[in-house]
């Protein structure tokens, strides 16, 4: 079964991308805005992660409450946050509330108030979630090995420093707004039960008279990398590494893929195999793969308890190289049948596919079927792999843990 | 979309969902067990057991069992609960008999005691990961307070004392207890065909001998207690305050479920605007718990250190006020709206339609189409909502905080 999907560009650049699908009657939006943490400014990390609370807190006719019932009356679930690139607003209700909820969802985007009384909790809310990492070591391993690896901002912790949020004014939040809520770079998806041409005559109405502006994209500066032990008297050590790998725009980003989930795609996998169910090391270890604009990685992370730190850190990193050694047909089979599934399945979720179209859109410039999708699966082989590993040698890694100890890295 | 439903004659019911517009389906044995169901002596053996189906059976290792999982591509899991262990995946159609095959295949497991000894220690190191979550330790050390003296207050995990004393036989001993074909359903949703589908559980589980697998199901008091557990190395104040509720055979689980939607959603709720808006707390929801025979609201809190007992005191304030006025029209539509759409767009996944229909069925041995479940919850009244939150006294809350807080 082909799908339907519909692409349009405003005249001011916004992108409006959609797929009908037969069957559902919920329709899920995903508004990508190029306004994510990594353009904030020095000095104000984390404005962009207040921004994404602040624009809620009243906008166009509405004030703060009456925004939250109006969403909450048309049943919508939503959902908005920093990214690296990007502010994500997305939004699931039934299709038959989509054009309603599109037109409150416009009021966010061009007409956020922003005011006095909405920043300080905008802001605490912020401070909060940056404090709540420390009761989620493994969440901040993860967002610690980010933002080392990829080059400085793209990979910088969204909710910014103690430092940065104390000293942040309204007008600095409001500043970054003005600068990076913009059409020409921004995409507008939704998939589901939708009626396309009422969608895009809706989204015309909402967006046509938003003024455009070239948002200038950060220069990175080079990657920290390197080991980084965090001393906390936690009950397991927190284990992440991450190497260099090809963008989702790149020709061998299927054998990054392919590689990825021999390595680490199911119960069956190697990682899981060599690391859990024969040594009994940890409850959890996964490679998985993250793509920015310019810049991929393979990240990987496991827990152990501290005696077995450091055996469980070989025996991944082991397994790791042990990839360019070659892979066996019938892991190769098994790679295919599980990404291919993954795909089937995901293409039943509204929200998933309203994701996808946007995250195709902003990698590639275009939109990629299933069936282009599957094909690209079935064609990539062993040597393609190994290509690809000697390409992206899994080595080099930035290593992060956090734990009463760090296992020793010498030699890998 | 059509149920199905039959009964093997060892006792093992099998139901179906199909609906052949999805793409994929999705199977799960539902079974009818958990930390309620233990003896103290053994602690976390649900868990550990659901653990150790994955480890082979009689024809396949524990490397073929997740190679077979694999090579259908399925997305698969199993989780334990105080009352409930299920075992669940998702696949295309095509692989409908194989799934079964294999599920059924794992639930007569060899438990052989290499695999147990080694998997021990993944519990333990799940233990450790646990103790790491303050998010997690709270709910578990809430539920033990607030259930105190009756089974609901067992750890699903168990402690690493007694999951390191775990024998083998213990196992051995509960697993034949527990799992009769009497207390297990087999659950079916999505695009498949219900025939083939009987026929192959008949195949796999025919055999399993029934016998009596009776639970405690008297009602738990709910105590009113109030504790604070001081932890220095924990940064941030995590508070559970839970008070009684209708159980999950009772018709009042609709208003419950209002109850919890209005006064605790994680979005425009009574908590939402008088703790997240002001940033008092990041986090403060709500929620109704069916449990079989017993039901809980359970509301989380996750604060500042300095502003905890500010929170607490207005979460009660704000669960007194519900009780005093009940809903406004207004809060009760907006409930029901996004109740109503949070199903169907779970419903639209094989996957988030097999937990439904699956506990429709152990907890009330019915079946009801989603859109029925919706015309159910739109007919409930305001004075319904409000009955509840009287009845079962919203106010009578039990307190339990983990932090760096040494009193409140």
């Amino acid at each position: 079964m082909s799908e339907q999907f519909y692409t349009k560009q405003l005249p001011n650049g916004l992108t409006l991308l959609g797929q009908r699908m037969e069957q559902v009657s919920s329709a899920s939006m995903a508004l990508l805005v190029p306004a994510g943490s990594a353009y904030d400014p020095p000095g104000t990390e984390g404005a962009a992660a207040v921004a994404a609370e602040w624009c809620v807190r009243g906008a166009g006719p509405y004030d703060t409450r009456q925004l939250n019932d109006a969403l909450d009356a048309l049943g919508c679930q939503h959902d908005e946050n920093a990214q690296s690139e990007h502010i994500s607003f997305s939004t699931a209700q039934l299709g038959r509330n989509l054009e309603k909820v599109l037109e409150i969802l416009s009021e966010v985007i061009r007409h956020p108030h922003l005011d006095e009384r909405g920043f300080l909790p905008a802001r605490g809310l912020i401070l909060q979630d940056l404090a709540s990492l420390e009761d989620e070591p493994a969440r901040k391993c993860n967002v610690l090995l980010r933002e080392r690896f990829y080059p400085m901002p793209l990979g910088r912790c969204v909710y910014g420093k103690v430092e940065s949020l104390a000293s942040m004014q309204c007008d600095d939040v409001r500043r970054c707004v003005r600068r990076t809520f913009t059409p020409s770079q921004s995409i507008l998806a939704v998939a589901g039960n939708i009626d396309w041409n009422a969608f895009c005559d809706a989204a015309e109405r909402a967006f046509a008279s938003w003024p455009s502006q070239t948002v200038e994209a950060p220069q990175p500066q080079p990657a920290e990398g390197g080991v980084l032990h965090v001393a906390k008297d936690s009950a397991q050590v927190h284990i992440a590494l991450a190497c260099p790998s090809v963008t989702l725009s790149d020709p061998r980003y299927y054998a990054a893929r392919m590689a990825v989930t021999v390595l680490s795609g199911g119960g069956g996998s190697r990682l899981f195999t060599e690391v859990r169910e024969k040594r009994g090391l940890v409850y959890h270890v996964s490679t998985r793969y993250h793509s920015l604009k310019d810049h991929a990685g393979l990240f990987t992370y496991a827990a152990s308890v501290p005696a077995k730190a450091r055996e469980t850190l070989q025996v991944t990193v082991g397994e790791l190289r042990r990839l360019s050694e070659g892979i066996e047909d019938s892991e190769m089979a098994r790679a295919r049948t599980q990404l291919k599934s993954a795909l089937i399945m995901q293409g039943e979720s509204t929200s998933a596919r309203a994701s996808s179209l946007a995250s195709d859109w902003y990698h590639l410039g275009r939109l990629r079927s299933l069936k282009e999708l599957s094909d690209a699966i079935d064609a990539v082989t062993v040597d393609d792999i190994l290509a690809y590993l000697r390409d992206c040698p899994p080595r080099d890694f930035t290593f992060l843990f956090i734990g009463p100890e760090a296992p020793d890295v010498s030699g890998l | 979309m059509e149920f199905k439903q039959t009964t093997l004659d060892n006792g093992l019911t099998v139901i179906g969902e199909v609906n052949p517009a999805a793409a994929s389906m999705a199977a799960g044995f539902f079974v009818r067990t958990g930390s309620r169901d233990e003896t103290p002596e053994e602690a976390g053996v649900s868990h550990f057991l659901e653990h150790m189906m994955f480890k082979g059976t009689a024809r396949r290792s524990a490397f073929d069992v997740n190679r077979d999982f694999d090579e259908m591509g399925a997305s698969y899991n199993a989780f334990t609960s105080e009352e409930n262990t299920v075992y669940y995946a998702a696949v295309l159609p095509e692989y409908q008999d194989g799934v079964v095959d294999l599920l059924g295949d794992m639930l007569r497991p060899a438990l052989r005691q290499e695999d147990f000894d080694v998997e021990k220690n993944v519990i333990l190191d799940e233990i450790a990961r646990y103790e790491d979550t303050p998010s997690y330790r709270v709910y578990e050390k809430a539920m033990a307070q607030f259930f105190a003296g009756h089974p609901l207050a067992n750890s699903v995990l168990g402690t690493s004392e007694s999951i390191s004393a775990l024998r083998r036989e213990q196992m051995l001993d509960y697993f034949n207890r527990r799992y009769s074909p009497t207390n297990v359903t087999v659950v079916g949703v999505g695009h498949f065909d219900f025939d083939q589908f009987v026929a192959k559980v008949a195949r796999m589980c025919s055999h399993w001998q029934p016998y009596d697998a009776p639970r405690d199901v008297r009602p738990a008091p709910g105590r009113r207690a109030r504790n604070v557990v001081t932890d220095p190395k924990v940064l941030r104040e995590h508070i559970v305050l839970m008070s009684p509720a209708p159980p999950g055979q009772d018709r009042a689980r609709y208003a419950a479920q209002l109850v919890g939607a209005v006064v605790g959603d994680s979005t425009g709720s009574r908590l939402f605007y008088a703790l997240i808006d002001p940033a008092i707390a990041d986090e403060a929801h709500m929620s109704y718990d069916l449990l079989d025979g017993s039901g809980a609201f359970i509301t989380f809190l996750s604060t500042d250190a300095e502003r905890s007992s500010e929170a607490i005191e207005i979460a009660q304030a704000e669960m007194k006020k519900f009780q005093d006025d009940g809903p406004t029209e207004a809060e009760l539509q907006a409930a029901k709206n996004k109740i109503a759409s949070g199903s169907t767009l779970k419903g639209e996944l094989p996957m988030g339609r097999l937990t439904a229909v699956g506990f429709d069925w152990v907890y009330r041995k019915e079946y009801v189409p989603l859109g029925e479940q919706i015309d159910t919850l739109f007919a409930v009244s305001g004075e319904d909502v409000w009955n509840v939150a009287r009845q079962y006294d919203l106010t009578a809350s039990a307190m339990l905080a983990l932090g760096p807080v040494e009193k409140l």
